[in-house]
């Protein structure tokens, strides 16, 4: 059988990549192993634990699953795109402050489906935030850390 | 393997013209590329049709036209969407998570033809039909008529699903989709039920449609069901009697999620919570 590399152009946090990737090469293995973005995290490999979750043209989407070639034109977003100059963003210092990471191996899809959802809706209630996490899953720290890190970041946003 | 991608529907097409058996269509991609990463499917080529915006629409109209791109997330939060098809958006809401729901397509949710699809169900009480283009022609067909057996449909290897067209919620009738997991979310069902119930200005059942999934080789209606339903005001023993018709339509199977028999035993009482929630919503 011969692979056949396809050329694709897109950019992650902000920086353009022109890339020539194997036709089933998933982002995921494309972010860790060509860009060294290693905080995307591998998890199930099959699109059901989140650990992977990254924002493709702000959407959350499980790069696990995801083939680098059906990017071409997109935007992506990894955990390495929420922090600016050394300084972690609001939603990651929150997780620090309401012990929200544990041993942290889901922590990046968390944030990435967290940014997503208050890019599109600024004061979710806690119903709204835990359906927004049904496809992220924690084996160890638990939910309720992470539902109140939220809650303490929209709480600071729409303070008068 | 080759990874083609299409801009219009006519270099769609032309590509699987091309390449025919030896191609897949690929739109989100959240069962194809599981499917292909654990070895079960090998295609020679993938034609990734994700960049074709004429598929996203939505139209609605005495039918609603749903193009194949629409996402499960257009479906369950589209608040227009929900108000004439609610079945369909419940069902949509429970595919997988936020990040399934985000690129996955109805029209692949319907192509990859598994017995679990939740979105069927609902368009099969909506009297869905599916069009299919090749570079030979067009055909449109009832969806009850697309699905062969487990992942096998009647589609041809050069053609592709273009639309799917279906009817409205009517004034007067309710419907549900109800989905029996062990969870609450990222479940695949163990039962999936869609059921649109019109009722006569008295209370009586004039119109019923139930369909399943998770219960068969395909997803399916049950006439006999329905019958059992018309004419009744869903008291005295109608759900005995309906019930007993799906345990005759269904043949499930025993697998690692649930065994045939319990599939079997929920039909009953599934369909008397829905056929109750189809009277609620009308009368609320």
């Amino acid at each position: 059988m011969t692979v056949n590399g396809v050329a694709v152009a897109f950019s992650v946090n902000g920086v353009a990549h022109r890339l020539e990737v194997g036709p089933g090469e998933t982002l995921l293995r494309t972010l860790r192993e060509r860009l060294r973005l290693t905080g995307t995290k591998d998890g199930c490999v099959e699109g059901e634990c989140g650990a992977c979750t990254v924002l493709v043209d702000d959407r959350p989407v499980d790069s696990c699953i995801l083939l680098t070639a059906a990017l071409e034109g997109r935007q992506v977003r990894t955990v390495e795109g929420l922090s600016g100059d050394g300084a972690l963003g609001p939603l990651q210092q929150a997780f620090i402050d309401h012990g929200s990471v544990q041993c942290g191996f889901c922590t990046p899809g968390f944030l990435m489906t967290l940014t997503a959802l208050l890019e599109e809706n600024p004061s979710p209630s806690s119903f709204e935030v835990r359906e927004a996490l049904d496809g992220n899953i924690c084996r160890c720290t638990g939910y309720r850390q992470i539902i109140e890190a939220v809650a303490a970041v929209t709480a600071e946003s729409t303070r008068p | 393997m080759q990874f083609h991608r299409a801009q219009t529907l006519d270099e769609a097409l032309d590509l699987l013209g091309e390449l025919g058996d030896d191609a897949l269509v690929l739109a989100g991609g959240t069962d194809a590329v599981i499917q292909y990463l654990a070895g079960e499917i090998a295609p020679e080529a993938f034609v990734h049709i994700e960049g074709i915006e004429d598929l996203t629409t939505v139209s609605l109209n005495h039918r609603t036209t749903l193009g194949p791109l629409v996402t499960h997330r257009v479906l369950a939060t589209d608040e227009v969407i929900g108000a004439v098809h609610p079945a369909l958006a419940a069902s949509a809401r429970t595919v997988g998570g936020w990040q399934t729901q985000a690129v996955g397509t109805i029209g692949g949710n319907i192509c990859n033809a598994s017995p679990a699809a939740d979105t069927v169900p609902p368009l099969l009480v909506a009297d869905a039909y599916v069009t299919l283009a090749s570079r030979r022609g067009r055909r449109r067909l009832a969806l009850m008529d697309f699905f062969l057996d487990r992942r096998q449909t009647v589609m041809d290897p050069d053609e592709m699903l273009t639309a799917i067209d279906l009817d409205p919620l009517p004034r007067g009738s309710g419907e549900v989709y109800l989905k029996v997991g062990r969870r609450g979310a990222m479940e695949v069902a163990l039962v999936g039920m869609a059921v649109r119930i019109g009722f006569a200005a008295d209370g009586t059942v004039d119109s019923a449609r139930i369909a399943l999934c998770s219960v068969a080789p395909t997803p399916r209606r049950v006439p006999d069901a329905e019958k059992a339903l018309i004419g009744s005001r869903l008291d005295g023993g109608v759900f005995d009697a309906a019930g007993e018709a799906l345990r005759a339509a269904a043949c499930p199977i025993d697998d690692a999620r649930a065994s045939a028999s319990y599939r079997r035993r929920t039909l009953g009482g599934l369909l008397e919570r829905a056929a109750i929630q189809c009277r609620e919503a009308v009368t609320s």
